[in-house]
């Protein structure tokens, strides 16, 4: 009933006091009562539903399949009292123990990636303004207490339920409780009975669009109304993420694959009468080949990886949805000031001596390179020093110039950095030349003007400094200094006056006259009594020094950001609220209009034509207004979006930032957009991907974006992009390397099926490859360095650009895989002939191999091998197909580093984790080989050392072969070999 | 992003269609047919390539080897026992000594495996000194040694035909497998035990399961043609009053230090064990 209580009762009822607020202690009891004002946060899926998810996710039910097989067979097996049944009760412990093992992995990963999206959200937590102690403080809003006095203003979100007091054109967003889309107006006044209709309560999570209030906090955390309506807390979906599904699609290819072989092969060997039994341990070993059981381990890791070296450059991303979107932009909309700018005023030209003279804009200046020897500098540098009333604020003597926090508008703080940065101690100089008199700036002078004693004792002169709109400086000017001398002003030298006036204002800069005048001695001595409302002194036939003009200067990452994205496919349109013409110098200059190209004005101007008669085709950039895209029909806004390259929308209204985006959609085009204000959260939602400002943004902004940028720079935008491709990018490489093993691993089951020869490679070798050797270099491709091209494509094609698509899994499957399955074949001959097993002896053997009574096996030279010789053998055969994989796969590894670039373009060493990939892979297989190699069940047997160079030219091969795919793919852009070749 | 609806059944069935079968632009399975050509010609040229370097590759393996030796043999430095007959089921003779029918294979697969051991089929073998190691290193043809049928008595199958299972004293012949250059050392010979005492009585052909020293080494199929591995004959005679029971069997090969009989492993290296049943 807060609402329809007096000030005064609400005062006595909260115990608070509208002017000095609580008391910290009072605040603090408070608190420990209430608790923090924060809602519960909706009830998470239990621990363990998320831990049972990820043991039956992905590839886990196949391996339990295979698992449970295994059990039934060791079961079938007993039951019939064969002699070795324990081997496949072991097999079904391994899968089971391999499910469970990448189960808990991917359990902690997620756990981990979700830490670390939390911590992004509490790095932006929401702050409100109090009144405690009879202070206003900025608290974090969780710390707030019923009885607090808060203040609220446009933009900010309302941290609690509030009743106000006082307010000043407030009005609310109160859409996310209401469902109305208006703002609507807060007073003071009660005007309802029903708390929710009266205006003089503004609710907790709704935001403050415009104006300014202050109100006493009535509700907190859960006993707010949007705490109480609990359906709306828990009701956030979670929805798919574009990587999530590529990773499904990947997982239902595989999976496809796996059972679709293993099915056929299940039907041809019970068709080719095998038995039952064997055959589902066939079916087994298939799926235990198909599945890439390290992988989503991989690219669960891949993806923390990001996570963290996105948040490293600035780019905090509330989900990984976002980054993965961000990689397939296709247009930025980009605000200027702040963004593309650096959100400060600095001196870029100076005019004098009837030359125009360039000062350096850039973020870290620490001294000006033009020319300042002339005796006019002198003169223009006392006025720009001395006619300024910005101040540094005290307490800031170590840091840069640039970094001080000044008291004063945003020109006399640039001409104030700029004087500091070339006297230095400017507040010294000021000191010394003691002010006596001034008239501050205002809108009718158009001049700002001091009067000085000198720092020269000798001269007791009076100076007297002005500075102001340069052509209301120069009416006051009889005289101009030239080289320190002054000169009659005639017409010539107004003329040149002119000129760069011109100039420096066509390169949107803010331009600034500054004259002086020594005053007669005689006329004003010491003691003259100067009165600047009678103004008795003289504002005219002054001596015309020189100009300043001052911009906002891009940002010096910015150019090279906009090229990156230019040739990366991306547009960038520009869109900001200032003039044309300062949008347009400042397009320019970051090369969002490139050196070349002209707008229809440009061209009509070049032409001597009207605008009228100007072909509009061949204006590749375009500068709208604010006011044109109002009258604009959605066809012709869609004409300039579609026909220009380079837009700048100049003077626009944040409203229009929505429009434009719709327009942009509207192409087919990804959408990124950037935004700070409240106004612009529509915007950014409507986007693809919102982009909300760090330091600037507001906390609508925030809430509303999909990305915050911690340092509002554009350039961390397109680090943004690049990151998102190379994800991408070697999430399809890590895909690509773990598939291709498989096939070496499979063919092995259907040659020993089909051709009856020895078993080629046992299910535990195969786990030994997908969980032992291959997992630290698929992890190691996602510490790839990004190849020449990434920035040089066009964005991804989200329904087209599949993450697996068919050229990769037929060029690893196909080609690569087989290539590797000849090598390990090879391999497996070898070791069989030399120990007398002929590879014509081993067609058809497999019945009387395997049979445990025959142990008297002849081999190619007449010998006779008992069982366990033989298993021994196979054994050994294992060893050596498994080296052999893990050879080839080394060359698989080096061949993914890159899709196109050769890889010596990308440099054998430049990722150094792929070493470790590589030696790690190897010193597995050797420990596995050499240390393991007499524990009978692992099957690992020590090998010949001969063996593991058999395959060395088929990983040779793999190499040359992979090379000569890239160089065909570079060489013929488009041709059938790209089309077909590239993944 | 995920914000599209999903696609009605008709809608997705027809895009099925039109994937198989594009008739606009002609494409099957998202191919046309020159594609689907080129594709597979890419295939045919690629797998033929790969398939030629693998004939390649194993030919030049297979040039390596000697047709005479195998380059290594030391997955078997020490042979294994093996019997004959040797039963379908593990290793277990199951007979009636009055059934004939009961144990014909048996009789059968004895007769044929000593076929080799004819007289006829020794013309060619030569008689060697026997206790002694039989090295022919030097000579190009390699003379096998005779193995007289007439050493295995009672079990050669000439006296009784039925090589004793119709007298309740069935005959199992043990050989030693194959193993190109084994020279064993010592006087090897075929032991044999039961684990149930006094079941069984075991006598030997030639007298102590003796295997002479003369036979070894062997060199290979293609060097030694006629080479005949020699045989130790085990009779068994049961007792009758352990008929119906399952006797078992284990021989050893004893008295040489370079023929492993204990391997925990190979339950078949220089030893082999079996089971008798017989009914009456």
């Amino acid at each position: 009933d807060d609402h329809k209580l007096s000030t005064s009762e609400l005062e006595e009822k909260y115990g608070t006091s509208i002017d000095k607020g609580l008391s910290s202690a009072r605040a603090a009891e408070i608190l420990a009562r209430d608790g923090p004002n924060s809602l519960t946060p909706p009830k998470a899926t239990p621990e363990i539903v998320k831990f049972l998810k990820q043991m039956v996710g992905g590839f886990s039910i196949l391996l339990w399949i295979g698992a449970v097989f295994s059990w039934i067979s060791f079961g079938i097996q007993l039951a019939q009292g064969a002699e070795s049944p324990f081997d496949n009760l072991y097999l079904g412990v391994v899968l089971a123990l391999v499910v469970i093992l990448t189960g808990i992995f991917a359990y902690y990963q997620e756990a981990k990636s979700t830490n670390i999206m939390a911590s992004f959200s509490k790095m932006i937590p929401q702050q409100a303004l109090v009144i405690r102690d009879a202070e206003k403080k900025e608290l974090p809003a969780d710390q707030l207490v019923v009885g607090d006095i808060v203040e609220i203003k446009g933009g900010d979100r309302i941290p609690a339920d509030i009743r106000l007091l006082f307010t000043q054109g407030c009005k609310v967003d109160n859409s996310s409780l209401t469902g109305e889309s208006e703002p609507q107006s807060r007073s003071c006044d009660f005007t309802h009975e029903n708390p929710l209709e009266t205006r003089n309560i503004a609710f907790y999570s709704t935001t403050c669009v415009e104006g300014t209030a202050t109100g006493i906090v009535i509700n907190t955390g859960d006993r707010t109304i949007i705490g109480r309506i609990a359906s709306l807390a828990s009701g956030v979906g979670n929805e798919k993420t574009p990587i999530a599904i590529e990773i499904e699609h990947f997982v239902y290819l595989v999976a496809g694959v796996a059972i679709s072989i293993g099915v056929l092969f299940f039907i041809i060997s019970v068709s080719m009468r095998y038995k039952i039994l064997d055959s589902i341990i066939f079916l087994i070993g298939i799926i235990v080949a198909n599945v890439p059981e390290g992988l989503l381990a991989t690219v669960t890791v891949s993806l923390s990886l990001t996570a963290k070296r996105m948040a490293k450059k600035n780019c905090l991303v509330k989900n990984l949805e976002a980054v993965e979107t961000l990689g397939s932009t296709s247009i930025i909309c980009s605000d200027k000031t702040g963004t593309l700018t650096q959100n400060r005023m600095t001196v870029a030209h100076l005019w004098f001596d009837n030359q125009i003279y360039s000062a350096d804009t850039s973020e870290d200046q620490t001294t000006q390179p033009f020319d300042q020897s002339s005796p006019s500098w002198t003169a223009l540098s006392k006025i720009v020093t001395l006619c300024n009333r910005a101040e540094f604020r005290p307490g800031q003597e170590n840091l840069p110039i640039m970094k001080r926090v000044v008291v004063g508008d945003a020109s006399e703080t640039a001409l104030l950095k700029f004087a500091e940065v070339i006297l230095g101690d400017v507040m010294n100089i000021r000191a010394r030349n003691k002010k006596v008199a001034e008239i501050p700036f205002n809108s009718t002078n158009k001049f700002q003007l001091s009067i000085h004693e000198t720092d020269d004792p000798n001269d007791k002169r009076f100076l007297l400094v002005m500075k102001g709109a340069p052509e209301r400086i120069l009416e006051r000017c009889s005289t101009i200094m030239i080289n320190g001398k002054e000169e009659p002003l005639d017409s010539e030298k107004a003329e040149a006056f002119q000129t760069a006036y011109m100039e420096l204002g066509g390169m949107g800069e803010r331009v600034l006259g500054f004259c002086h005048l020594y005053l007669p001695e005689n006329e004003f001595p010491d003691t003259y009594p100067f009165d600047t409302d009678s103004m008795n002194f003289p504002t005219s036939n002054l001596c015309f020094v020189g100009l300043l003009s001052m911009i906002d200067p891009p940002r010096s990452t910015v150019p090279d950001a906009v090229s990156k994205c230019r040739s990366a496919g991306i547009k960038v349109i520009m869109v900001t609220g200032d003039h044309p013409i300062t949008a347009k110098a400042i397009a320019k200059s970051v090369g969002i209009i490139s050196a070349t190209s002209e707008t229809v004005e440009d061209i009509a101007k070049r032409l001597n034509i009207p605008v009228e008669q100007v072909n509009r085709r061949e204006a590749t950039a375009a500068v709208v207004n604010g006011m044109e895209l109002k009258d604009m029909s959605l066809q012709q806004l869609d004409e300039i979006l579609s026909n220009h390259s380079e837009i700048v929308f100049a003077r626009t209204s944040p409203q229009q930032k929505l429009i434009i985006v719709e327009g942009c959609q509207r192409q087919g085009a990804v959408v990124a957009v950037t935004g700070d204000g409240v106004n612009d959260s529509p915007a950014l939602k409507k986007a693809d991907i919102g982009i909300a400002m760090g330091i600037a943004g507001s906390d609508a902004a925030k809430n509303a974006a999909d990305m915050v940028l911690l340092d509002d720079n554009f350039a961390s935008i397109v680090t943004g992009v690049e990151e998102g491709r190379l994800i991408f990018d070697n999430l399809k490489k890590t895909i690509a390397y773990t598939l291709t093993k498989n096939i070496a691993e499979l063919c092995p089951f259907l040659i020993y099926i089909i051709a009856s020869i020895p078993m080629p490679i046992g299910t535990i070798t195969i786990l030994f490859i997908d969980l032992g050797t291959d997992i630290i270099p698929s992890v190691a491709l996602a510490y790839e360095k990004a190849e020449s091209d990434i920035m040089n494509r066009r964005p991804r094609n989200k329904r087209k650009d599949r993450l697996v698509n068919e050229q990769l899994a037929v060029y690893s499957y196909l080609q690569i895989g087989i290539m590797q399955s000849v090598g390990a074949f090879v391999t497996y001959f070898t070791v069989y002939a030399e120990q007398g097993f002929l590879p014509s002896t081993l067609l058809g053997v497999r019945v009387n191999w395997e049979n445990n009574a025959s142990n008297d096996f002849e081999d190619s030279y007449g010998q006779e091998w008992t069982k366990y010789q033989r298993m021994y053998l196979q054994w050994t055969g294992y060893t050596a197909f498994f080296v052999s994989i893990t050879i080839q796969q080394v060359a698989d590894l080096i061949i993914r580093k890159t899709r196109r670039n050769s890889i010596f373009q990308q440099g054998l060493f430049r990722n150094k984790v792929i070493w470790v990939g590589i030696f790690s892979q190897i010193g597995i297989a050797l420990i596995l080989t050499y240390g393991l190699g007499h524990v009978t069940a692992l099957n690992f047997t020590p090998l010949r050392f001969q063996y593991w160079f058999v395959a060395v030219p088929f990983a040779i091969l793999i190499w040359v072969y992979d090379e000569v795919r890239k160089l065909f793919i570079r060489r013929y852009p488009g041709s059938w070999w790209d089309k077909n070749m590239y993944y | 992003m995920s914000k599209e609806a999903k696609k009605p059944f008709r809608q997705s069935m027809a895009e099925w269609r039109q994937f198989v079968y594009n008739p606009n632009s002609g494409e099957f399975l998202g191919r046309t047919a020159k594609s689907w050509g080129l594709i597979l010609l890419f295939y045919l040229v690629f797998y033929g390539f790969l398939a030629a370097l693998f004939t390649f590759t194993m030919w030049v393996m297979l040039q390596t080897l000697s047709s005479d030796i195998p380059k290594y043999r030391d997955r078997i430095s020490s042979p294994g026992l093996m019997i004959s007959p040797k039963p379908d089921t593990a290793l277990e003779f199951y007979f009636n000594k009055s059934d004939a029918q009961s144990y014909a294979e048996y009789v059968s697969t004895l007769r044929k495996f000593l076929e080799s051991y004819d007289d006829s089929k020794q013309s060619q073998n030569i008689n060697c000194t026997p206790g002694r190691i039989f090295d022919q290193n030097d000579v190009a043809v390699k003379k096998a040694c005779r193995f007289n049928l007439s050493e295995l008595g009672q079990c050669s199958g000439k006296e009784d035909k039925t090589f004793g299972y119709s007298k309740g004293t069935p005959c199992v012949l043990v050989k030693m497998n194959r193993i190109i250059g084994l020279k064993p050392e010592g006087e090897p010979h075929i032991h044999c035990t039961s684990k149930e005492e006094g079941m069984v009585e075991i006598n030997y052909f030639p007298p102590e399961g003796l295997i002479d020293l003369m036979y070894f080494p062997y060199y290979g199929k293609s060097l030694h043609a006629h080479y005949l591995q020699p045989l130790v004959a085990v009779q068994l005679a049961i007792n009758s009053s352990s008929t119906k029971e399952e006797i078992a069997i284990e021989c050893k090969i004893l008295g040489s230090p370079n023929l492993k009989n204990e391997d925990d492993r190979d339950k078949f290296l220089g030893r082999i064990a079996f089971k008798v049943q017989m009914t009456e």
